[in-house]
């Protein structure tokens, strides 16, 4: 083999392990951040219980709104399967009975959540397109949301 | 009346935009400029014309009913125009034409290259009008005229956001004419060092207008959405930073093409590349596949659409790059030498700028196999800080090195010294913070490096006033400045929740807020409920007033924060709607620090920039 052979199969072979170890790098933070979305009825039927920060996501059932200290509970339902959500901190504005809401945080139990944030809106007519397609798949859908 | 009377003059400038294309082929190539021109003049009659129904509330026209309301504040009528998709995009195809009439008004050299770069400006041109006309007709008649519009969401009632669109777009939209010119020289066989400098300036325009943009939309989310931050790596934020990557990544291999006569290809695909970019930021912006505020369609039509405009201006782009770029020699490139760390720069601004592009279109082709989820910001800090200490220590030794040459003893002394002070200082300030962060204590060590070295050259070639290039200087202090602004601001700003009612005091560390007064007033638009917070730190009392308000049309609530700038940091308090049965205020205290260092940073960048369009020299 001559020297610039050999040069370049050295740098060949070190990019190689270069971009690996990036590669690898990326694909663990691509997968540490994902944030997956769930309905109250994916919940119900997954077969594993995600133990990690997840979203969850429907209409805030009309009345189900308390409040305790600082507290917050309230329901969020797919007009199937509901699932039961405490959460502690400030209220977002645009955060109302019969609206539309995602929820970030952790599963105590498939119908028992503790949310660590309230995602907030842009407008009165922005729906969750998350919760939309969770509404349309139980047939809840109405075209008036979100208007 | 009005309707038929704007839709004939848009039908006349797709007219002459066809007709541009026809004298064209027919190798009239002046009557080919005259009515691009011609059809350039004509679109911007017609935005006058939409701006004038907008001011007038004219609700026969589409665009105005949708987006306005005889309550609204005049100011806000006018930008209305631009505040929904049809007005925007007509917007858009404006500044594609604007671009290309400056230009064939100002270059007079070549009529045979200005004649190709006009004809691939009108087509990227007339594909757009086409789609405006067929699909986004900002003039639909209304019958019967409606008496009130619907009013224009409120967190856009903000004088910033009228400005951002505008400037982004000049920016985003520019590089159409920095493609036409790629795309021109390629078929002219004139992809050299003298393109480069016809080309310079127009694409530091575009990208000068690009960082205005989005720095503006940086501040507006700064104060205007009252969650304490600049920057949300939101995807439609990522949309507009993608592009600006590609097109700082372009101004440097433009540099090395316009001063080496090297990188050609390279700098060709990488002009393909920025105005591709530009298209997907608006495609990701504007179909209503992101949800955002800037999404006014929902109309899926329009993204599929979008998508075929993207496709064919980037495949036709490439196609005739492959079929008339010419084999460059591969001349050698020594390690050390100032266009080797210009190759550097742009290797890291692409692999930048493919992690934001994985970030962002990741969860979107996730969601066609039916899996939502959504990235955190947590994945772009992490694996972009590392590369960002690299990037500063490469971006300070670039500009030292000489041109085909090896790195000289000097200089390399020079960093050397410079290294180890930058080194000590920040070991300092991690004492003395006592916070015991290997990030921070690198982002501070590394971006101190560039700052330190830039201050040097500033003060070494304080008297050669005429050798000295104060545009890079400015610009690469700007990012000094702005990363450790960013890094200083992570680490040191503060941030608490927290309820209270009138008369109330809390207390956190050594600062104190009592909540004074709380009143409603009735404004225009809307009702805002003001409330007066009186706040000791250190012994110093200043009122902060966030207030809240309920617009009427549409139905909607906005916070308007209220900040307190300090030498070093803001403090930054903003305020939730009351619970209905309560008297208790949510409120959000932010201590911002060293956010004045983050625009400080932003305005260097824009003002190098600015200074680089007019450089004379070569």
């Amino acid at each position: 083999m001559n020297n610039n052979v050999k040069k370049r199969l050295y740098f060949f072979l070190v990019s190689i392990i270069t971009v690996l170890i990036i590669g690898k790098f990326i694909y663990d933070s691509l997968k540490i951040n994902s944030v997956y979305f769930f309905s109250p009825s994916d919940l119900v039927s997954i077969t594993e219980i995600p133990n990690g920060k997840i979203r969850v996501g429907g209409m805030v059932k009309n009345k189900s709104l308390k409040k305790k200290g600082n507290q917050y509970s309230f329901i969020v339902t797919d007009f199937k399967n509901e699932i039961l959500v405490y959460y502690k901190g400030i209220k977002p504005n645009l955060f109302e009975e019969g609206q539309g809401a995602v929820v970030e945080g952790k599963l105590n139990t498939r119908t028992n959540f503790v949310a660590t944030k309230i995602l907030a809106k842009h407008d009165e007519n922005y729906m969750p397109k998350e919760v939309a397609d969770a509404l349309k798949k139980t047939g809840n859908w109405k075209n008036n949301y979100g208007k | 009346m009005a309707s038929s009377f704007a839709n004939i003059i848009l039908i006349l400038s797709i007219f002459f935009s066809f007709l541009s294309n026809l004298f064209f082929f027919k190798k009239k190539i002046k009557l080919s400029i005259y009515s691009f021109n011609l059809s350039s003049i004509l679109v911007i009659i017609s935005f006058l014309l939409l701006i004038f129904y907008f001011s007038s509330s004219n609700f026969s026209i589409s665009a105005v009913y949708e987006n306005s309301h005889t309550l609204k504040p005049f100011f806000y009528k006018l930008s209305g125009t631009w505040g929904n998709h049809e007005g925007s995009l007509l917007l858009f195809i404006l500044i594609i034409g604007l671009y290309g009439t400056l230009f064939s008004l100002i270059y007079q050299k070549d009529i045979k290259f200005k004649s190709w770069v006009i004809f691939f400006q009108n087509n990227i041109y007339l594909i757009f009008l086409a789609f405006l006309i067929v699909k986004s007709n900002p003039f639909d008649l209304i019958i019967p005229m409606p008496k009130e519009g619907l009013g224009l969401n409120p967190i856009l009632q903000d004088p910033l956001l009228v400005v951002h669109p505008p400037f982004l777009y000049l920016g985003y939209v520019g590089f159409s004419l920095t493609l036409s010119l790629v795309l021109a020289a390629l078929v002219t066989k004139q992809l050299d060092d003298a393109w480069a400098k016809i080309s310079w300036p127009w694409v530091m325009t575009s990208w000068v207008f690009l960082t205005i943009g989005i720095s503006l939309g940086s501040i507006w989310a700064y104060y205007e959405l009252g969650w304490g931050g600049y920057w949300f790596w939101d995807p439609v934020e990522n949309a507009s930073l993608m592009p600006w990557l590609a097109g700082t990544a372009l101004i440097h291999s433009l540099l090395v093409l316009k001063i080496k006569n090297k990188m050609q290809n390279w700098t060709a695909l990488l002009a393909i590349l920025t105005f591709s970019l530009s298209l997907l930021g608006t495609f990701l912006v504007r179909s209503g596949i992101l949800n955002s505020v800037h999404a006014f369609a929902n109309d899926p039509d329009r993204g599929v659409f979008i998508l075929i405009i993207i496709f064919f201006i980037t495949t036709g782009s490439l196609l005739i790059h492959i079929l008339y770029s010419s084999v460059t020699p591969n001349k050698k490139i020594l390690f050390f030498s100032k266009e080797n760390f210009l190759n550097i720069n742009n290797l890291f601004l692409l692999f930048f700028l493919f992690i934001i592009l994985l970030g962002t279109i990741y969860p979107i082709i996730l969601s066609a196999i039916g899996e939502t989820i959504s990235i955190g910001p947590d994945y772009y800090n992490t694996i972009l800080a590392p590369f960002i200490f690299i990037f500063l220590i490469a971006m300070t030794i670039g500009p030292i090195l000489k041109w085909s040459q090896n790195i000289g003893l000097k200089e390399l002394y020079f960093l050397i010294i410079i290294f180890f002070v930058a080194l000590i200082i920040s070991f300092l300030i991690i004492i003395f913070s006592k916070r015991n962060e290997l990030m921070l204590y690198l982002g501070i060590a590394s971006s101190l490096l560039l700052i330190f070295t830039i201050l040097i050259e500033f003060h070494k070639n304080r008297h050669k006033v005429q050798i000295i290039n104060f545009s890079r200087l400015c610009s690469h202090l700007g990012v000094g400045v702005f990363i450790l602004s960013v890094f200083l601001n992570s680490y040191f700003s503060k941030t608490k929740d927290f309820e209270i009612q009138i008369g109330e005091t809390k207390k956190f560390d050594n600062l104190s807020l009592n909540l004074v007064d709380q009143n409603i007033l009735k404004i225009n638009n809307y009702f805002e409920m003001r409330t007066d917070f009186e706040i000791l730190n250190n012994n110093k009392i200043f009122i902060l007033n966030p207030s809240i308000r309920r617009y009427f049309q549409p139905d909607q609530i906005t916070s308007e924060t209220s900040i307190k700038p300090t030498l070093l940091s803001n403090h930054y308090l903003a305020i939730n709607f009351p619970d209905l049965n309560s008297k208790v205020i949510g409120a959000r205290y932010y201590y911002n620090f060293f956010i004045h260092g983050i625009w400080f940073g932003l305005i260097l960048i824009i003002f190098g920039g600015i200074l680089s369009v007019f450089k004379k020299r070569i």
